[in-house]
């Protein structure tokens, strides 16, 4: 019996005018937004390929002539274009992208500009991310929200139940037929996307590339399950399939502009964090009070003698100023990871917000990929610092003063820049992923049960006369 | 009868879910939408005033190699209404003599946080544009479907009435009710606008509402033609809702985001990073011009020596406490180095214009892809409206380069180059020798360069004995700031109205044109429209 609904419903759903709209739209936009990446990502690819050869040169250059000024200079690390920023690019382009650190600390992070038009308005990349969350999510509204309401005003939801047909099977069976046919819908506009991505080569699918489209293949059904399972809700609240259409417009217009467009405003109100310019005077202030307790000397140098005494006051002083500014800075960092996380809590409320989530988690892009990143860097900066000290160490010549921003009291002997450690992106691991994945999980499993459960319940005292 | 039809109409949609419903999420997203815009307007706000106090103290300076005046683009407190570009572009300029200005700098971000810039919000135009054009097509899509299903067209055509009557009939019925909620949604907006304590409009600004709202209107007649031509073209009232729908989604949701990613995709823009890159070579040519100049001038005899010398990252410098012929020597090398710096801001200024250009290029590749849809079209015209789109940004920029000139002019009438003011305080009569430094500042326990020498030898000390007296004047601070009352003001005519009004003609004519051209064509469907 059910076998038999879904493949009827398949058949009415196969047959409809929304269906051929939503997959000429579907294939028209999976087709264009995957031909805009590949020419995007030709350009970026070739962009960072350019800053990473002029990277390594000045670095080696400066390792080269002195190991002291290589450590104390302030480089930045832009990071490297997403190959998999097809499935969705996760808004790293709006989201700190640049960090900037020297041998002796990671200062922080920036927006880069990089070739962002400012005279452009800030926009979604037409990847798989958005084409699921915006046009399949409103396609498997417009696919269900007359499922139940439709029938009964053309009077054969009453026909069908005369028949010794439970209406837990109508139901499941009409859900299912919905997301299959949906899937259907997806499958050719995947296919084109990988064909162009394929034939124009820009991207190699790895096993790692395969493994996140099937990851990603699995968190889009469980967002169309989702989707439909409200769809659905909105078909039974109302007798009238009018209304069910007003009920699924507001709660699509809900989940896709009012929650994500609010979150900022909500976010400021509830967690405030302290203002820029409130982080700027305490480091003033810490400056200040390093200034007076600073014995007399600290600021004297001479580029001539490494030796000079007052070097050494020099160096513990800017090492001083330095790990107070960062004290000040990391606990400003903090506030801000804490603020954008609670910020992401109040979006929960919208599937589409948590599907954005869980594909950003699935591809290791976005947040997660910054937060990898931010990690790894102090590593690797606490590594650069370590094989430093190591060299300036064995160097008669240097009076070991380690001074973070100056080269006046450390080693002023070259290094071969191939023994100098070298920072790699790593890809998030599976853990980083899961670990930031699986409390979305939960909650588009918690909203699906709860739609389609009250969906059930409704559907059984539905009068259907 | 249209009348009669209209009212008709008009009490049936007022009486249907539909009227609640959109009334319903006008009322929740209008307010919202307005609060959470004067949010953002009161973080801008915040901004401006520390930027203007940026710009007040960057006109507190003691010598003229530091003066770079900054000048900040007052706030338009219509960016509540729309955006545009003013939250993207930042609105602040630095007048350098080494560069002209190209892009505004400074408070491109609404929020202190970084990572919240990942999350879009719509402005208020743009909740309007979704929400109302919603509606306009959900009133609209069964005219004529609708009522053939219903058996009533039939009905209505058995009478000896015209079909145009008719048809107008149902779009004034349709108007009547939109234009309640049009209205009702602006009033709401003044309301919270006036409510709110931060927020204050000028007469002109509330002027410029009322073009905005009529507007509106043109643009809600618009989304009204089009379901009308959708409903007078096909049979069904669910094929019309749906076909209404993927029109609404394509125009509000897909072609903004696809015009904007495909201008980024396909028009090229070479990054930020290869122009600094260009401009930073061009910088080193003219510091080795500068360096070569320098080897052929006479270099004090002593070498270079500094007491009170603070360098900036334009160039610039100020100094007191250095010995006379140190100063003669900065006082000589900035004659040639700062006409020389302005020339070769002119030099750059090609590549500048250039990378200019190409992101004007690619800025209207999207703008103009974007015309495919009305609601970006009538976006474009809000934000022309409310001073708040590229062309007023353009302006203001124009402004600050040829300001820039003014202050060229200034400095060059003043003969700020040729004076010693341009990099110190101290007059130049009061200037001492090396050796007269010394012995003083010494207290008489060392004469000269040599016996300083001498004594750092055997006390292996640096510089302490020279602070044992102090000169008076020989430090920056001792100075104030200089009086710059004859220096010319900033200052730029924003937009008219009517100025306003007269860019953003052509696609209010746009519009309107359209919606002209839709009722053509619905009208020819519906006479030929089968009523069985």
């Amino acid at each position: 019996m059910l076998l038999e609904i879904i493949f009827r419903e398949i058949c009415h759903n196969v047959l409809s005018l929304r269906l051929h709209i939503s997959l000429i739209l579907t294939l028209l936009i999976f087709g264009v937004g995957t031909a805009a990446f590949v020419r995007n990502y030709s350009g970026e690819r070739e962009e960072y390929n350019r800053w990473k050869v002029e990277f390594i040169e000045k670095n080696r250059k400066l390792a080269e002539s002195s190991l002291t000024r290589l450590a104390v200079g302030r480089q930045n690390l832009i990071l490297t274009p997403r190959a998999n920023a097809f499935i969705t690019d996760a808004r790293g382009k709006y989201l700190p992208n640049r960090f900037e650190f020297s041998g002796y600390n990671v200062f922080g992070f920036s927006v880069r500009p990089g070739g962002a038009n400012p005279y452009l308005s800030a926009f979604e990349e037409l990847n798989w991310m958005f084409i699921i969350a915006i046009i399949i999510s409103f396609a498997v509204f417009l696919f269900t929200f007359d499922t139940i309401s439709g029938e009964k005003e053309l009077r054969t939801l009453s026909q069908t139940l005369a028949n010794p047909v439970p209406r837990g099977t109508l139901l499941f069976g009409k859900y299912l037929s919905v997301i299959l046919t949906t899937l259907l819908m997806l499958v050719p506009g995947i296919g084109l996307s990988l064909i162009i991505l394929l034939v124009t080569g820009t991207v190699a699918i790895t096993t790692e590339t395969i493994l996140e489209i099937t990851g990603f293949l699995f968190i889009a059904a469980l967002f169309v399950i989702c989707i439909a399972s409200f769809g659905l809700l909105s078909s039974v609240i109302s007798r009238s399939s009018k209304v069910s259409l007003l009920i699924a417009l507001t709660i699509w217009l809900f989940f896709v502009v009012i929650v994500p467009n609010t979150a900022v405003f909500w976010t400021q109100s509830l967690f405030p964090v302290q203002s820029v310019e409130s982080v700027q005077s305490k480091i003033q202030q810490a400056f200040l009070d390093l200034e007076k307790n600073a014995p007399d000397g600290s600021w004297s140098s001479s580029g001539n003698n490494p030796f000079l005494p007052q070097h050494e006051l020099r160096a513990n002083h800017q090492t001083n100023r330095m790990n107070s500014q960062m004290n000040i800075m990391n606990a400003f960092y903090n506030e801000m990871f804490r603020q954008f996380e609670q910020a992401r809590m109040l979006t929960i409320f919208s599937p589409v917000s948590v599907f954005e989530y869980l594909s950003e988690a699935v591809t290791g892009g976005g947040y997660v990929r910054f937060q990898k990143v931010w990690r790894d860097l102090h590593a690797w900066q606490t590594q650069l610092l370590a094989y430093f000290k190591e060299v300036d160490a064995k160097d008669p010549a240097s009076p070991h003063w380690y001074n973070p921003y100056e080269y006046f009291s450390t080693t002023r002997k070259g290094a071969n820049y191939g023994e100098v450690p070298v920072f790699k992106e790593k890809a998030p691991t599976f853990r980083d992923r899961f670990s930031s994945a699986w409390p979305y999980l939960l909650i588009t499993v918690l909203y699906t049960a709860v739609a389609f459960f009250l969906s059930f319940v409704l559907f059984l005292r539905y009068d259907v006369r | 009868m249209i009348i009669s039809i209209a009212l008709k109409e008009f009490y049936n949609n007022l009486v249907s879910a539909r009227f609640a419903i959109g009334f319903l999420l006008c009322l929740v997203l209008v307010p919202l939408t307005l609060i959470v815009s004067i949010n953002d307007y009161k973080g801008k706000l915040r901004e401006y005033e520390s930027q203007k106090k940026e710009a007040e103290n960057s006109l507190q300076v003691r010598v003229y190699s530091k003066l770079h005046p900054e000048v900040v683009r007052p706030l338009k407190p219509l960016s509540i209404f729309t955006r545009g570009v003013s939250y993207n572009v930042g609105s602040k300029v630095k007048i350098l003599l080494g560069e002209k200005p190209m892009l505004s700098s400074g408070g491109s971000l609404v929020r202190e946080n970084p990572f919240l810039n990942a999350f879009f919000s719509m402005d208020f135009i743009t909740i309007l544009a979704i929400t109302l054009s919603l509606l306009a097509l959900l009133f609209t899509y069964d005219s004529c479907s609708g009522e053939r299903e219903q058996g009533t067209l039939k009905l209505v055509f058995s009478n000896s009435l015209g079909r145009a009557k008719f048809l107008l009939g149902k779009v004034i019925g349709v108007c009547l009710t939109l234009l309640p909620i049009t209205l009702f949604c602006y009033l709401l907006a003044a309301l919270v606008i006036i409510l709110s304590p931060q927020v204050s409009f000028s007469v002109m600004e509330w002027i410029s509402i009322g073009v905005l709202f009529v507007v509106s209107i043109i643009f809600f007649g618009l989304c009204m033609m089009v379901g009308l031509f959708i409903s007078c073209r096909l049979r069904s009232s669910v094929t019309s809702i749906i076909v209404c729908l993927f029109i609404w989604v394509l125009f509000l949701f897909i072609l903004p985001n696809l015009s904007t990613y495909a201008a980024r995709s396909f028009i090229n823009v070479s990054s930020r990073e290869k122009l600094d890159l260009a401009l930073q070579e061009i910088d080193s040519e003219f510091n080795s011009k500068c360096d070569q100049h320098q080897k052929s001038m006479e270099e004090p005899p002593y070498g270079m020596w500094y007491w009170n010398y603070w360098g900036g990252e334009y160039g610039d410098y100020e100094e007191a406490g250095s010995p006379d012929l140190v100063m003669k020597y900065h006082w000589q090398l900035n004659q040639f180095t700062e006409p020389l710096r302005i020339d070769y801001a002119d030099k750059k200024w090609p590549l500048q214009k250039s990378y200019l250009e190409e992101l004007d290029r690619q800025r209207k590749f999207a703008e103009r892809l974007s015309l495919l849809s009305p609601s970006e079209i009538f976006r474009l015209a809000a934000s022309t409206l409310c001073g708040t789109d590229v062309s007023a940004h353009y302006s203001f920029l124009e402004r600050t380069r040829e300001y820039r000139e003014e202050f060229i002019d200034f400095f060059k009438n003043k003969k700020i180059f040729e004076s010693y003011q341009y990099f110190t305080r101290q007059p130049p009569e009061n200037l001492m020798t090396l050796d007269e430094i010394i012995r003083v500042r010494s207290g008489g326990l060392v004469n000269n360069q040599q016996e300083l020498s001498e004594w750092q030898r055997l006390n292996k000390d640096g510089f302490s004995v020279l602070f044992k007296v102090d000169i008076p004047g020989s430090h920056n601070e001792d100075y104030e700031p200089l009086d710059l009352s004859d220096m010319p003001k900033f200052n730029w005519q924003q937009g008219t109205i009517a100025g306003n009004l007269k860019k953003c003609l052509d696609k209010i004519g746009m519009l309107v044109s359209a919606g002209v051209l839709l009722f053509f064509l619905s009208f020819v469907s519906f006479v030929r429209y089968d009523v069985r």
